[in-house]
């Protein structure tokens, strides 16, 4: 029976027949049915589904959540994200971006900016429906395009935002709490300087200087931040241990205050200079900790307290991880760190 | 015709590829013809290339992770859990049960996607034009579905992590996973009722494109095409990487090593997988998925080097790794196996048909993102 020629052909075009009408009859078998009228009927998107990032804001858009600390930048594998800190009239730095661009022609929609992200700022959007005209501006995408409202995060993914909110409220607690004139209810509201309008986002054509536009330009592929980090990672220092403060380091000073006195400096929207004079005459570690940039990102691995008793007492020896802080910061931690004789 | 009365006859160098529908992607064979014989043939390769090992060691670790989805686009899935394996091996992480056995789940489903497909394509080459491949893209997209819904993407998944995986699989997920398994079965036999029998695709594929054993291990083949030749060399088997020891599955192996072999090999290592992903989704056990030591910035693996491999669904995919303890690789190799599996494609066409040549290659299951990385 099974040698007869041609009955293995036969039996494939049964399937094949099976196939076809079945194909028009969805009945039992479940998705039988497999194609979705595309621009009338839309499939709907798992959670987990990712395109390309956007930025999340609370409430109004200048209350975007990034800080510009360039942990994505630089953890982009494809380096497809440019960032530039935004400052205020009189050049103080401000914790928000002043330029914050994503090249989508590089972008391979991995997500690992969204994984760094230690303020949950950077989030992948579920919108696949994107198109532009030309092919190199077109695609890079700039910071009033890429804002999106948290509402629409919790559109598109409700339950990592939930989590997420779950997460980010009690981050805002201790920055009240540290805030000196913060007292109304509405904490975190009134400390917040006033967020000053967004300024209008530049692009590299608006830019007359051919220098600076170049260097911009060039931003797109600039090197991956390459720290020096000790493996394993030193044990991060408790903040209770701040008031035994070991004060190897201070030798000659008169007996500096120990750093119990709270941390008057750590608030990221003062500026150096004024960070360093609240400083003056407390211990190593709090001088260390007053040149860092107060927003406890974690992109040195610790928090600002953390790297600063880090570095004081020897376990970390780069003094470049403060990332958010810049070049500023780095002179200042080499300066002091100098000054104390550990370098 | 000469005085002696026999045709003189010359051979014919014919170019199959770069853009040709039978060579799987930018990849050219230069085939010399005596009339429809195979005398001389040369893959030519590198149309892909897209310097992945020197891109891998300007990254950091975690960033080469997406990369590697882009390798053998078709299985991204083993190939992050072959990238994980080498650095894991080297940092002494420990994976915590549970993503071991996600990771098991992964890997087999990514062997029936791959299988399925590789199967379609090779009827496809045989003539078979798109019906059995559509059968075997949609049953695949399925899967897809799932790998977007845990991972997020559908194909370039960046799902693996050092030390366990990105994202946990929750019930809704593996009751997808559940549903996914329990129509493979179905499938394959609607499948095999469709080609098996088929006189015209046995004779197209019996006996054409002989791999002897000798060469397949002389050659270093591995996967689908060594075992049809005989080679007993399954690395889940002899690795027993993961948690595969604790799994009841057969390792089929073939017997001529004909191409119709290679084609019988998926079938059969399609119905072990099921057999594997059913154990894997009974006895998959609570607990965290992914390591506490993990972390994703800052990651720094000790001065040293490692290799780690795993059974990809095309062959032994390795990572050969090397790390002075910084952030960055400092030499950073990948093993493909389709690349390697691909240099005895000349032994096997030499003397067959050129029509022949289209389906031994579609028999290695060659992806170009892997071979010419």
């Amino acid at each position: 029976m099974s040698n007869i020629l041609g009955k293995g052909l036969v039996e494939g075009l049964v399937v094949t027949a099976k196939n076809f009408v079945g194909s028009y009859f969805d009945g039992k078998r479940k998705y039988r049915m497999f194609n979705y009228q595309y621009p009338e009927e839309r499939m709907k998107l798992p959670e987990n589904s990712r395109t390309f990032p956007f930025l999340v804001y609370d409430g109004t858009p200048d209350q975007l959540r990034c800080t510009a600390c360039k942990i994505c930048e630089s953890e982009c594998p494809p380096q497809c994200i440019y960032i530039v800190k935004d400052s205020d009239a009189n050049g103080k730095p401000l914790q928000r971006p002043r330029v914050f661009d994503i090249d989508t022609s590089v972008c391979m929609q991995c997500g690992i900016c969204a994984e760094v992200c230690p303020f949950n700022a950077i989030k992948m959007d579920c919108d696949f429906e994107r198109s532009a005209h030309a092919r190199f501006d077109d695609l890079i995408t700039h910071l009033p395009v890429l804002l999106k409202s948290n509402d629409y995060y919790h559109q598109i993914k409700s339950a990592e935002a939930t989590r997420v909110d779950a997460t980010r409220k009690p981050v805002k607690k201790p920055a009240a709490a540290t805030a000196p004139t913060a007292a109304t209810p509405k904490a975190p509201v009134a400390v917040a300087p006033a967020p000053a309008p967004i300024n209008p986002m530049p692009t590299p054509s608006d830019i007359s200087n051919e220098d600076e536009r170049a260097a911009w330009q060039r931003g797109y592929q600039s090197a991956i931040g390459d720290g020096e980090i000790v493996w394993p990672p030193p044990v991060v220092v408790k903040k209770k241990e701040a008031g035994t403060k070991p004060e190897q380091s201070v030798t000659n000073a008169p007996s500096p205050a120990p750093s119990s006195g709270g941390a008057p400096w750590h608030d990221s929207g003062l500026d150096l200079a004024k960070r360093m004079e609240m400083a003056a005459g407390r211990a190593l570690a709090d001088k260390l900790m007053a040149a860092m940039a107060q927003l406890d990102c974690q992109a040195c691995g610790f928090d600002c307290r953390g790297y600063a008793e880090s570095l004081a007492a020897g376990a970390t020896k780069d003094f470049s991880l403060c990332t958010p802080g810049e070049d500023a910061t780095k002179n200042m931690l080499e300066k002091l760190l100098k000054e104390a004789g550990k370098l | 015709m000469s005085a002696t009365g026999i045709i003189e006859t010359q051979t014919l160098e014919v170019s199959l590829g770069p853009q040709h529908p039978s060579t799987h992607g930018v990849f050219r064979m230069d085939v010399v013809l005596d009339g429809e014989y195979v005398v001389k043939l040369k893959p030519v390769m590198g149309y892909l290339h897209r310097n992945h090992e020197q891109i891998a060691e300007k990254l950091n670790w975690l960033g080469s992770m997406p990369y590697t989805d882009r390798l053998d686009y078709f299985c991204s899935m083993t190939n992050n859990w072959a990238y994980a394996l080498a650095v894991e091996k080297m940092t002494g992480l420990k994976v915590p049960e549970r993503a071991e056995y996600i990771r098991v789940i992964m890997a087999e489903l990514t062997r029936l996607l791959n299988h399925s497909c590789a199967i379609g394509f090779l009827i496809s080459d045989a003539g078979a034009w798109f019906t059995p491949v559509l059968y075997a893209i949609r049953e695949r997209e399925l899967i897809l579905d799932f790998f977007e819904a845990v991972s997020g993407a559908r194909m370039m998944c960046n799902y693996m992590r050092f030390g366990g995986v990105r994202v946990d699989l929750d019930d809704a997920t593996l009751a997808m996973a559940r549903n996914l398994v329990e129509r493979w079965p179905k499938f394959l036999d609607e499948f095999e009722a469709l080609l098996l029998g088929n006189e015209v695709f046995a004779a197209r594929a019996q006996g054409v494109g002989i791999l002897p054993r000798e060469l397949a291990v002389n050659g270093s083949i591995s996967g689908p095409v060594a075992r049809a030749s005989g080679v007993e060399y399954d690395i889940r088997k002899v690795d027993k990487y993961g948690v595969y020891e604790r799994f009841d599955f057969r390792v089929p192996v073939g017997e001529k090593g004909d191409t119709f072999d290679r084609f019988m090999i998926r079938i059969l290592e399609m119905r072990e997988s099921v057999k594997i992903l059913q154990q894997a989704l009974r006895d998959i056990p609570a607990g965290p998925f992914i390591a506490s030591e993990t972390k994703l910035r800052n990651f720094k693996v000790p001065a040293g080097d490692g290799y780690g491999r795993i059974e990809a669904p095309k062959g032994e995919l390795g990572f050969y790794l090397v790390s002075d303890g910084g952030a960055k690789p400092c030499r950073y190799h990948v093993r493909p196996p389709s690349f390697i599996n691909l240099t005895v494609l000349e032994d096997m066409c030499l003397g067959q048909k050129v029509a022949d040549a289209v389906i031994i290659l579609g028999s290695i299951d060659i992806v170009l993102g892997e071979v010419d990385r």
